[in-house]
Order: C-alpha cells, then sequence, then structure tokens
C-alpha cells in the first residue's frame, strides 16, 4: 500500500500540466484587432473542444470589452498592448484582460435604459450591458497603471 | 463584412454576410443611410449569412430604425440565426424592433 502512495507521485505532476490549459494573446490598440480575437478564440474553441456557442458568447464579451478599452481607455496616440488570457476549467471558462489605459471599471457601469420602444431607447452603455449578461463572474482590479479583468463564464451541462 | 444590395417592388434589401462589429459597423451604417437619403422608405436586412453581431451593430439597426420612422417608411429585419437573435434579446431589442423569421415574411409585411 505503501509503494502504491508513492506509486501516487503523478498525480502531483498533473498540476504542472493544467497549468498548460492556459491560453495566451496580445492584442494591438486597435479596432481592426477584433479579426484577431476572433482568430484566436476559434482556435481556442477547436483546442480544447468548448462549443461554438460558447466561442461566440466569449468572443461577444470580449469584443465588448476590447472596442471599449480602444475606444476611450487611451488617451495618447501610442500604441498600446491588450493582453488576453483563457483558462478553460472543467466546468467554466476563466477569462482575463489587461491593459495599461484609464482607470475603467465596468462593474460601475449602470445597464442602459432599454425602453419599450425605438424613439424612447436610448444605448449608451449597452457593450458592457451585453458583456455583463454573458458572464457569470466578473471581478476588477486595478494593479498599478493596469486594469485588470476576471470573468468567468460556466460551460452549460449541454455543451463542450 | 460583405453587403449585397437588392431592389424587389420597391423594397431594398441588404443582405449581410459575415461579422457586423465596431470594426465594420460603419460602412453597414453609410450604405443604410445612403439608401434613406435617396428615398427609399421600405428595407429589408437580411441576417441568414451573418455570423456574428456586437452592441456596434445593435446601434446601427436602431439608428437606421429611428431615421426611417421619421420619413415614414419602415425596417423589417428577417433570417436570423439563434446567436445573432439571442444577442437582440439580451440586449432588449426584440420587444421593439420588427424580426421575422424567413425573407418571405419580412416582403409580406409590406
Amino acid at each position: 500500500m505503501v509503494t502504491n502512495r508513492i506509486g501516487g507521485v503523478p498525480e502531483f505532476r498533473r498540476w504542472p500540466l493544467m497549468a498548460k490549459k492556459k491560453y495566451s494573446f496580445e492584442l494591438k490598440s486597435s479596432l481592426s484587432e477584433l479579426d484577431q480575437l476572433c482568430q484566436n478564440l476559434e482556435t481556442f474553441g477547436k483546442k480544447f473542444g468548448l462549443s461554438q456557442k460558447l466561442i461566440f458568447e466569449i468572443n461577444l464579451a470580449l469584443d465588448e470589452l476590447f472596442t471599449n478599452i480602444i475606444s476611450y481607455g487611451f488617451k495618447d496616440d501610442n500604441e498600446h498592448a491588450i493582453k488576453v488570457t483563457l483558462t478553460p476549467r472543467n466546468d467554466e471558462v476563466c477569462l482575463c484582460i489587461e491593459d495599461d489605459g484609464t482607470p475603467f471599471n465596468p462593474i460601475e457601469v449602470e445597464a442602459p435604459d432599454v425602453s419599450s420602444s425605438v424613439e424612447q431607447c436610448k444605448i449608451g452603455g449597452l457593450g458592457i450591458h451585453i458583456m455583463k449578461k454573458l458572464m457569470d463572474e466578473i471581478c476588477y482590479e486595478r494593479c498599478g497603471d493596469k486594469n485588470v479583468l476576471n470573468l468567468k463564464k460556466k460551460i452549460a451541462k449541454d455543451e463542450s | 463584412m460583405e453587403i449585397i444590395e437588392e431592389k424587389q417592388s420597391g423594397i431594398n434589401i441588404f443582405k449581410l454576410n459575415g461579422r457586423l462589429d465596431s470594426n465594420t459597423s460603419q460602412g453597414f451604417e453609410q450604405t443604410l443611410f445612403q439608401a434613406i437619403s435617396d428615398g427609399s422608405k421600405n428595407l429589408v436586412v437580411d441576417f441568414k449569412d451573418l455570423d456574428y453581431i456586437s452592441s456596434a451593430g445593435l446601434r446601427v439597426i436602431l439608428k437606421a430604425t429611428k431615421a426611417i420612422k421619421r420619413e415614414d417608411g419602415r425596417i423589417m429585419l428577417c433570417a436570423m440565426q439563434d446567436y445573432v437573435k439571442e444577442v437582440f434579446e439580451i440586449a432588449g431589442f426584440d420587444t421593439f424592433l420588427p424580426i421575422v423569421a424567413t425573407m418571405d415574411d419580412a416582403l409580406k409585411s409590406f
């Protein structure tokens, strides 16, 4: 039995392997990088066997955040890098977006007034509203000169 | 994203192919508003081959709907894929925008 326990060492070796499931990429601060975002997510989805619906929803949430960062985050014309890290787990995907733009906490953005008529509908903050609806957990931190946003998206049982 | 424009018995049809996001929404907005300023009053947007839409795309649709209403015209949205329709639903836009299942339904409504 004792020997078996020693033989159990490979159990521990699984942890560093788990860490390899991380998938990271960087986007430049230009809206044309949305194509890169899409391509990276398709590769990520295929690599980990995730459903098209899940990838669509992750793509949309990251698109809204990325577009927001590009539209309002930078006060200079320099090129910036936006880092995206995806970590698939058993029943969820963890997403992290980092940028060095002005401090912005999307959690504080109020839901838009989507009225029941075309005339009254005002859509400021719509993208962030959609992102929040798609994600199950959102956590914002300002770390030094960086915005760090950690998101979690649950994988539905009939997916993956 | 590709936009194919067609005209059928006084109705302007816009067939979208690809992805409607903040990168492509401006071109779509220009195309729609060109048609409106040229006097088109009945518009159909065909979503059959559209794989993706973000809030930037929803904004253009909303803006065009407001503009066409001011001209006493109408816009119909048809043949959305499930994922795309879900975005309209999350935004709450499905409650006041005319979304129908098929191109036939859209054309018959005029």
